[in-house]
């Protein structure tokens, strides 16, 4: 059972480091394709900039903006995402001027399935600069799109931080009841003193 | 069953518990704590008395286990929802804002239409607990209530509060631990382990794939309302209230196996 589960989560893993192979892949793919523009700025206007350019699903909002990050100021990147939604400086990128008409603006390429889901990359552009990669999973409930590098992911119970702090004082757990209360660890933490 | 009381002091910090809500609170106090004598600092004692006031008027309040609390009142209709206390009315209101800023997952409706506060009343009382302590001038101070948990300062000086979120399948071990350093204080835990299914599972009516979810973050009152609403609202809502709040997130599936945000992995794998 356990090792099922174990092997389970490693499946699981493995699938977001597919992902974001994945997602690198796309990234960089987006990026190939944007980097024309910026060798001939001229031809290309900016709303059709290659295989980037927004998708006519519709389903899903193609712009999240810049601080989706919801993690705390602790937050660093996912594993599954620094490799696609490497942290760009803070991006201001559609009200930035393009005066030599470079494009600007946020590009959402098309959908590609993954086990992990249907992803999508968009790319901040500013002035004929990438400013901002950002790695969207379409959720399944109503087309809403979450940026990759806030998302909760699958982890290895040896992957999560050490439970073996012997600075513990309190623990939470889903609420217990009075005499389930006497066999916690909190109990035994409270007795202790710690 | 008797009143569980313990207190107990390991290097300056009293450990203090009450039963409270059909569960138990902790009270560590540290740091300035008195013993009496010091002029404007309360002994440990003041302030366990004061945070058990403060439990003990929101759970007469607000709990469905007694037949004479205003909302059992409201949910008979002996009263009804505009006759009642302005505390309860607020209350009604803080919940619908979450009812809002979760889409609708969280809801303080019963499926049977009840009016339900419990998913709020617990950590507005755990934090009203935390104002009254900062009230009483005390600065080094954790509130655990049920499983549910604020702190204020440190634990011991230069060392952060460290919470332990327990593992569902074997309630004697845990699954991490997980420093609490400023501006992050709270921690919320929610799930089937203890209580057997106590939330309802509004969206799509089947059971939630998460057997437990812990929600760190900046209040109480929110982390604890989004580890309802992720079990209750599933992946969709687990994605949605980590994209929406600077909160963390350790979920465990019903197989046993883990998702978390990126603040909660190790750093040395």
């Amino acid at each position: 059972m356990r090792a099922r589960a174990v092997s389970l989560a490693t499946l699981a893993s493995l699938s977001v480091l597919a992902v974001g192979w994945q997602v690198g892949a796309q990234a960089n793919a987006s990026m190939q394709a944007l980097s024309a523009p910026q060798a001939a700025p001229a031809t290309i206007p900016a709303p059709s900039a290659g295989p980037a350019t927004p998708t006519p699903a519709a389903t899903a909002p193609t712009v999240s903006g810049p601080a989706t990050t919801a993690g705390s100021a602790a937050t660093a990147p996912t594993a599954a995402a620094s490799t696609a939604a490497a942290p760009a400086p803070a991006a201001p990128a559609p009200a930035a001027p393009a005066p030599a008409a470079r494009p600007t603006g946020t590009f959402t390429g098309s959908s590609v399935r993954t086990p992990y889901g249907p992803v999508q990359v968009s790319v901040t552009i500013a002035n004929g600069t990438i400013t901002e990669v950002t790695a969207l999973q379409l959720t399944n409930d109503g087309g809403r799109s979450v940026a990759i590098s806030a998302q909760a992911a699958p982890i290895l119970r040896s992957e999560v931080l050490s439970a073996q702090s012997a600075k513990v004082s309190n623990v939470s757990g889903a609420t217990y009841t009075t005499r389930g209360y006497l066999t916690s660890v909190q109990a035994a933490l409270d007795t202790a003193g710690f | 069953m008797q009143p569980a009381r313990a207190a107990a002091s390991v290097g300056g910090m009293d450990a203090h518990t009450f039963e409270t809500m059909g569960t138990v609170v902790s009270l560590r106090i540290g740091g300035a704590a008195g013993d009496g004598d010091r002029a404007g600092v309360p002994s440990p004692e003041a302030a366990l008395d004061a945070v058990r006031n403060v439990f003990t008027r929101w759970d007469e309040r607000f709990s469905l286990y007694r037949p004479d609390s205003e909302i059992s009142r409201i949910s008979r209709g002996d009263i009804r929802l505009t006759q009642a206390s302005a505390e309860l009315r607020d209350c009604y209101a803080v919940a619908l804002d979450w009812r809002d800023r979760t889409d609708g997952v969280f809801t303080p409706h019963r499926a049977d239409g009840v009016l339900d506060l419990s998913g709020v009343v617990k950590s507005l009382a755990i934090a009203e607990a935390g104002e009254v302590l900062r009230g009483l001038s005390l600065s080094e101070w954790s509130v655990n209530a049920g499983g549910d948990l604020l702190v204020n300062g440190d634990q011991s000086p230069g060392q952060d509060w460290v919470a332990g979120i327990v593992d569902p399948a074997s309630r004697q071990e845990l699954l991490a631990s997980v420093p609490l350093v400023a501006p992050v204080r709270a921690v919320a835990t929610s799930g089937s382990a203890e209580r057997g299914e106590h939330i309802w599972t509004s969206v799509g009516g089947g059971p939630s794939p998460y057997r437990q979810v812990s929600v760190i973050g900046l209040d109480i009152v929110t982390v604890d309302v989004l580890a309802t609403t992720i079990v209750a609202g599933g992946e969709a809502a687990l994605n949605r209230s980590v994209e929406t709040f600077p909160i963390e997130v350790l979920a465990v599936l019903q197989d046993g196996s883990l998702v978390a945000t990126a603040g909660l992995r190790s750093r040395n794998g």
